[in-house]
């Protein structure tokens, strides 16, 4: 099979999923689900638990045979072409393991390898350099955390100068600095033109990086847009039980709070109080007043939950299995 | 980073690797777990100790003047084969189903190779478990068998009719792992198979006489492979004359092998 190299911006999709059902152990994981992601894009995949972002992600690698619909990777079907899909295709799976007795050098070395690429070893070190590892690099795997490993996996996806990469939680267990790291490097992958598809649960890597989304229920894809399509002030459908940042002048080092709040930041007397789940958050101070705060004034109330964050509540609290429980 | 105008052109330099040499590349790397990994090594111990205690009950049997050294050989010959069997149903259960739930299994997938050299990589590790476990039983064989005229035809025969029934038993071992979600359940249904297949080295010629056990040892690969052993060894007779007992083991080890193959092809996440 030839693969289509698709150089030009704005060209065929990198990766198109259209009405794609499929099932896993005769249980129906997707129903409906539709994506698009083209060259030098961050599209961010989101959805509750059990939603199938997973088994999506697995239809995209040419894992999981869809039962309807059609998936295109490159312009070819990634079940059918496997090998021509997979050799310009770079991927981090969920709970990916590892041969704990290589070293990450050995590790990446093998994975070149069986890639057709002959690797240097200065070129190995400075992939592991890329994502963070170097010092790591004669220790065998067995002994490295969970964040290394995940950093070990990315520089594995990102061996063949990839395309196409698809990532599931890439940032999972990485420290706040390993993080950002990670972020910096996908921008600027996305800018040298390859496309990305990010499964996460955290919307803060979501706003961060991806130009736009999509968002999964119950294995049907329920929205798809542009992140910067949706906006920003709060929408007049906001969801019960928000996030909301109430300023306050109040003293009471020490002293509990209420279930739900948890203090932002606190100077002398003027004092942040986050709020989460409330219908009423101004019924916050009072509870804390019976906790033994001294509150003296309300400056405000803000809505402290992001126009994603709102929209995804909004679209995932309508899941049926959601709403059962 | 290579900027992606580069890789372009980088990428279309790059010649795709032959399954060939990707199914090589994995036999190595299964090798290389068998002899650097705790539990490849703790498996090579067990099968140490397995044939220490036979050798020497063996050994214990021909000083008191209860077996002769033609028959001594015999059975170790068998015991050799039955513990390289269940080495090859360890590896062949750990080769897909342990790596899928140790997840190291889907990065490997992802590689641009295609199942079957998945497949021969995995069995050439089989091949390299069993190999390792003859290189660990030459001694014993040495031990009980150096001062009888038939040692050279039994590490013959054991070679020529125990890789095949081994192989087998790794390619079905795999197969199950492939098809099944769970370790537990493939490894299980491998070994109660396994310790059928393997009932003639327990239940002696006797039974085996019987129809139900003549049926038996018609389709059954360790009774083909032991029944020519125990002529080769114990009669003296070339082992040439046994091609009948090496095609039914070669049949068993082809059949084994397309069950794994199918197993691979429906391999999913």
């Amino acid at each position: 099979m030839t693969i289509r190299a698709n150089t030009r911006p704005g060209g065929d999709p990198l990766l198109e999923l259209r009405s794609v059902a499929a099932a896993i152990g005769g249980a129906e994981i997707l129903r409906d689900v539709s994506l698009r992601l083209g060259r030098g894009e961050i599209l961010g995949l989101l959805g509750p638990n059990g939603a199938g972002k997973t088994t999506t992600l697995s239809v995209a690698l040419g894992l999981t045979a869809p039962s309807r619909g059609s998936a295109r990777v490159f312009g070819g079907d990634p079940f059918v072409d496997g090998a021509a899909v997979r050799a310009r295709l770079g991927a981090l799976p969920e709970g990916g393991g590892f041969y704990g007795w290589m070293t990450a050098p050995a590790y990446l070395g093998f994975f070149a390898r069986l890639h057709g690429l002959a690797r240097a070893p200065d070129e190995l070190a400075e992939r592991l350099v890329q994502v963070g590892l170097k010092p790591s690099a004669g220790q065998r795997i067995e002994t490295f955390s969970h964040g290394m490993r995940q950093r070990l996996g990315l520089a594995r996806a990102l061996l063949a100068d990839p395309l196409l990469i698809l990532l599931d939680e890439p940032t999972n267990g990485l420290d706040p600095r390993g993080r950002r790291e990670v972020h910096d490097l996908l921008k600027r992958l996305a800018r040298d033109g390859a496309g990305i598809l990010l499964c996460t649960h955290l919307l803060d890597d979501v706003e961060r990086l991806c130009d736009r989304i999509s968002i999964m229920v119950a294995g049907v894809t329920v929205r798809d847009a542009a992140l910067r399509d949706l906006g920003g002030g709060p929408p007049a459908d906001a969801p019960r039980g928000g996030r909301f940042r109430l300023f306050l002048s109040a003293a009471g080092e020490g002293r509990p709070l209420p279930s739900g709040v948890s203090l932002v930041a606190q100077e002398r007397e003027a004092c942040v109080v986050e709020i989460a789940g409330s219908e009423m958050p101004e019924a916050a101070w009072v509870e804390m007043m019976f906790l033994g705060w001294r509150v003296r004034e309300i400056h405000r109330i803000e809505d402290g939950s992001s126009p994603l964050e709102r929209l995804y509540l909004s679209l995932t609290d309508a899941d049926p299995a959601r709403s059962a429980a | 980073m290579t900027s992606h105008a580069d890789q372009v052109s980088v990428r279309s330099a790059v010649l795709p690797l032959r399954p060939a040499a990707g199914a090589w590349l994995i036999a190595r790397k299964e090798t290389g777990e068998l002899l650097l990994s705790r539990r490849g090594l703790a498996w090579l111990l067990v099968v140490a100790v397995v044939l220490s205690a036979f050798a020497l009950l063996l050994v214990s049997d021909t000083e008191l003047g209860l077996l002769d050294n033609a028959q001594v050989v015999y059975d170790m010959v068998g015991i050799v084969i039955g513990v390289g069997a269940l080495i090859g149903v360890v590896a062949g259960v750990d080769a897909v189903g342990g790596e899928r739930e140790r997840g190291s299994l889907v990065p490997l997938l992802l590689v641009p190779l295609p199942r079957g050299a998945l497949l021969a990589g995995k069995l050439g590790g089989i091949a390299a478990a069993w190999a390792m476990t003859l290189v660990v039983a030459l001694p014993y064989l040495w031990a009980v068998g150096s001062t009888g005229q038939n040692l050279g035809h039994a590490v013959a025969a054991l070679i020529v009719l125990g890789t095949p029934v081994v192989l087998g038993f790794g390619a079905f071992a795999l197969g199950l792992g492939a098809r099944l979600r769970s370790v537990p359940a493939a490894l299980n249904a491998a070994l109660v198979v396994l310790l059928l297949s393997a009932s003639p080295l327990v239940i002696g010629p006797g039974l085996r006489r019987t129809t139900i056990g003549a049926a038996f040892d018609a389709v059954n690969p360790f009774s083909a492979a032991l029944n020519a052993v125990d002529a080769v060894v114990i009669d003296g007779e070339r082992l040439a004359a046994h091609a009948l007992a090496f095609c039914a083991v070669a049949v068993w080890a082809l059949a084994a092998g397309w069950f794994a193959w199918a197993g691979m092809r429906r391999l999913a996440r």
